[in-house]
């Protein structure tokens, strides 16, 4: 009896205190941010998983970025790249010879200045190694470093150079010598060490504490130190939304990664704190089965296209996301192909009366999804409860990301297969040669689309990229029209946007979606 | 599941049926809190069956959806405010009474059914049956209850149906025990004895002397779980493995308006009232129940 009632007590104050979001603050205010001079930035998960430059493919990009440098680096507020370690490049009419120029006035952490061969010599470990993003550099057939400050690549088929050089992965300029004669290089990035030539070197690593990182300001830096910079950069992880923002507002904290809308919303009309709200270069696609079942006839995708209120979800999440116009969003080249959705159910039912169903023929739906995420189980509930005025059922299974994915390519296919998708480097090639391009063997191509024209679109967009940029936005264009209007084969539901809470007197802040979840401390000022 | 078997096996016949719902309503008339939480679980066991006539938007509790209407406070036209997707939670609240209440009744039927048949058979039988029955029936009591569940919830589909079988497998161990204490008992009783000398048919024996006395410690067990088996499904849904969307269903509300307490208190608000009061109801009537059918508790 008494075990019961103590469960019920223990349970209800946790569902009660579960939904407060855990109102305490852990931590002591001494350990916080102690000098003006540290800038801490405050996320939900951890932080470094893998130190390897070579490797590196997730959460630590928003380190790694303040620690590596790129040759070049991508604007999305203007659609362009720019210099970083390169300060220009040029390529052959052809698109298949790349040369760049690198500073001559840069050292590695370690001491070794910046050459051509040292850039050659870390881009060649990183493609050899092929690991991470490493398939970005699938173009480049050869390097070669003429002189101390020109890196020439070879191609083998035309790719935009000066673009994947910006990628968020992969592309890090490091000192392979960094572990010393008979070193291995490996076990010593292993180690939680780093040679890159960014502002800010590693001080302190504390795997699986909350006071995770601490990077500290490299004195050498190639672009200088001023007045008001920040010297210590401090990743400190916080699971719990609502403690973040206490944080923020005792100023404990002068950057949160991620907010909730709902929180957002009060740290808007917060005095002591700034906002951001950056439309990211993440979408969530609605997959629709081309290949087989009742979708795969084209009225009925485009009778679930029609009963989807893109704009009542997107309104629905209270300014988590914006409606798209396409698969490929804001901020890079092939965006605004103008293709919007309008929920009208009485032409999907009519569509459908087409394709056969009615009431003495019910037509019933699989739709697969992530567990544990918000907003799709937002789009679902809305979606389904659409059908069901059409007389549709959906069923819709919440699944762990390996179940929904294998059941898609080996298992019993659903009709509807909702992911989330983004490009690894500034490039909307990402959507289409992986999500759309016809393939024997399922892997993201989950519409199961094998569309010979759409194939034949996708292949020239590396090299119109390449040489021929308003040709290559009429293609992605053209794509989009293709795939999501005459084929309705997807429905682009919305981009994510990112909505970033920060201390008044962070000055400088600006988000490049092209760099996830990236605060570049260097630029910033207090 | 939180009785030892050692301190129930009243190994006595109860009162006729007639004495034994008078005993019921005077001990528990005595009790006070239990009598309060029987009116409330009546009340919410009503609200339960006639949910699509009483709510006010029964829609809602459903499958329709007004995103126009999102997030609306609590109010004259919505009781307990809306949700993310416009729809009533009073509705909602009512609908999920149906879900919860649902979940209970089969998981405490499946399991009283397996574990008390099992528990007979082993009791009455004895010798390797027994042992073969209750050295399971012990694996299954060495996984904690919701543990298990989560582990079998997470390999099945999410769905009301899987959280029944989840909940369910860990639940008939405890009937199972329980009963078996009980046949125990009985199979050694002189009129056991005798009924056998006199020749009657074991399942006979069963069906006279051993079920009707497994009965009451079987009923009290019911009224204690029915709490837990809420919580439990309750916990299920709020960790994504139980009713899916749009199921009316209260964990899976609380966990949908979780990051929403700040700002909407009461789209978690409601349905975590709504299991809290229904648990503590379960769990007061329960303790009632025993006071008033154990001999052993009774003062």
């Amino acid at each position: 009896m008494r075990r019961i009632l103590t469960a019920t007590g223990a349970v209800a104050a946790l569902v009660l205190l579960a939904a407060c979001g855990g109102g305490q603050v852990r931590g002591d205010a001494s350990a916080g941010s102690s000098s003006d001079d540290t800038f801490t930035y405050v996320t939900n998960t951890e932080i470094v998983t893998e130190w390897d430059p070579a490797l590196s493919y997730s959460n630590e990009i928003r380190s790694m970025e303040n620690v590596y440098e790129s040759l070049t680096s991508y604007d999305s507020a203007t659609e362009t790249v720019e210099p970083r370690l390169a300060t220009e490049w040029t390529s052959s009419e052809d698109g298949t010879t790349w040369t760049f120029t690198l500073r001559d006035d840069v050292t590695f952490h370690t001491g070794r200045p910046l050459d051509a061969t040292a850039a050659k010599e870390a881009l060649d470990r990183t493609i050899e190694k092929a690991g991470g993003a490493a398939y970005i550099w699938d173009a480049v057939d050869s390097i070669e470093a003429p002189d101390a400050t020109t890196l020439v690549f070879h191609l083998s088929y035309a790719a935009p150079i000066d673009l994947i050089a910006s990628s968020a992965y992969a592309a890090y300029i490091y000192d392979v010598d960094a572990a010393g004669d008979g070193g291995d290089l490996d076990s010593w990035f292993a180690e939680g060490q780093e040679a890159g030539t960014g502002p800010y070197t590693v001080a302190e690593w504390n795997s699986g504490q909350e006071y995770e990182l601490t990077l500290s300001a490299y004195d050498d830096y190639w672009g200088g130190w001023a007045d008001g910079q920040y010297t210590t950069v401090e990743y400190r992880v916080t699971p719990q939304t609502t403690t973040a923002w206490q944080l923020l507002q005792n100023g404990e904290v002068d950057f949160v990664e991620t907010l909730n809308p709902e929180i957002f919303t009060q740290a808007e009309s917060t005095d002591a704190v700034a906002t951001s709200e950056t439309s990211s270069l993440q979408n969530l696609l609605a997959l629709y089965n081309t290949a087989d079942g009742p979708m795969a006839d084209v009225r009925v995708r485009q009778a679930v296209q029609l009963a989807t209120d893109t704009a009542g979800v997107v309104e629905a999440l209270n300014g988590a996301a914006v409606e798209a116009e396409g698969l490929v969003p804001d901020g890079l080249l092939g965006s605004g192909a103008g293709v919007t959705h309008t929920q009208d159910l009485d032409q999907a039912a009519a569509l459908l009366a087409e394709a056969g169903y009615d009431a003495s023929n019910p037509l019933t739906l699989t739709l697969t999804y992530a567990q544990g995420d918000d907003n799709q189980q937002l789009y679902v509930t809305l979606l389904t409860s659409a059908l069901a005025e059409i007389g549709v059922t959906l069923d819709a299974q919440p699944l762990q990301w390996n179940a929904q994915w294998d059941q898609a390519r080996t298992g019993d296919r659903q009709d509807v297969f909702v992911m989330y998708w983004y490009p690894d480097y500034a490039d909307a090639y990402s959507w289409f040669v992986n999500v759309f391009r016809s393939s024997d063997d399922p892997y993201f191509n989950l519409s199961y689309l094998a569309d010979p024209e759409v194939d034949a679109l996708i292949d020239q967009l590396p090299t119109l990229t390449a040489t021929d940029t308003d040709a290559a936005q009429a293609a992605y264009v053209e794509l989009q029209q293709r795939i999501e209007v005459q084929d309705a084969a997807v429905t682009t539901l919305w981009t994510d946007t990112y909505q970033r809470a920060f201390a008044a007197d962070v000055q400088g802040y600006t988000d490049n979606p092209a760099y996830p979840n990236v605060v570049f401390v260097h630029e910033l000022s207090h | 599941m939180s009785i030892h078997p050692d301190t129930v096996a009243p190994a006595t016949r109860l009162p006729g049926g007639g004495a034994l719902a008078r005993r019921l309503v005077r001990v528990v008339g005595r009790d006070t809190l239990a009598a309060a939480s029987a009116v409330v679980l009546v009340v919410i066991v009503l609200a339960a069956l006639f949910a699509p006539w009483i709510a006010p938007f029964p829609a809602d509790g459903t499958l329709a959806t007004h995103p126009a209407d999102r997030l609306s406070a609590p109010g004259a036209e919505h009781w307990f405010g809306t949700d993310q997707v416009g729809r009533d939670l009073l509705s909602r609240v009512l609908y999920g009474a149906r879900t919860s209440l649902g979940i209970a009744a089969a998981v405490l039927v499946i399991s009283a059914l397996v574990g008390v048949t099992l528990g007979v058979v082993a009791g009455f039988a004895g010798g390797w049956v027994r042992d073969v029955i209750m050295r399971v029936t012990d694996v299954f009591l060495a996984f904690p209850a919701l543990l298990l569940s989560l582990a079998l919830a997470s390999i099945l589909r999410p769905s009301v149906q899987t959280t029944i079988i989840a909940i369910a497998a860990t639940w008939w161990p405890w009937y199972a025990r329980l009963s078996a204490a009980v046949a125990a008992g009985v199979r050694t009783r002189p009129y056991v004895d005798a009924a056998r000398c006199l020749g009657v048919h074991p399942i006979r024996i069963v069906g006279r002397h051993v079920l009707p006395n497994s009965l009451t410690p079987v009923l009290v067990q019911l009224s204690l779980d029915a709490g837990g088996v809420i919580l439990t499904a309750a916990s299920l849904s709020y960790l994504g493995l139980g009713a899916t969307e749009p199921t009316s269903e209260w964990g899976l509300m609380v966990q949908s308006g979780q990051s929403l307490f700040t700002t909407h208190w009461w789209v978690a608000a409601f349905p975590g009232l709504a299991i809290l009061v229904t648990a503590f109801c379960f769990n007061m009537l329960g303790e009632g129940l025993r006071d008033a059918l154990d001999p052993r508790s009774a003062s």
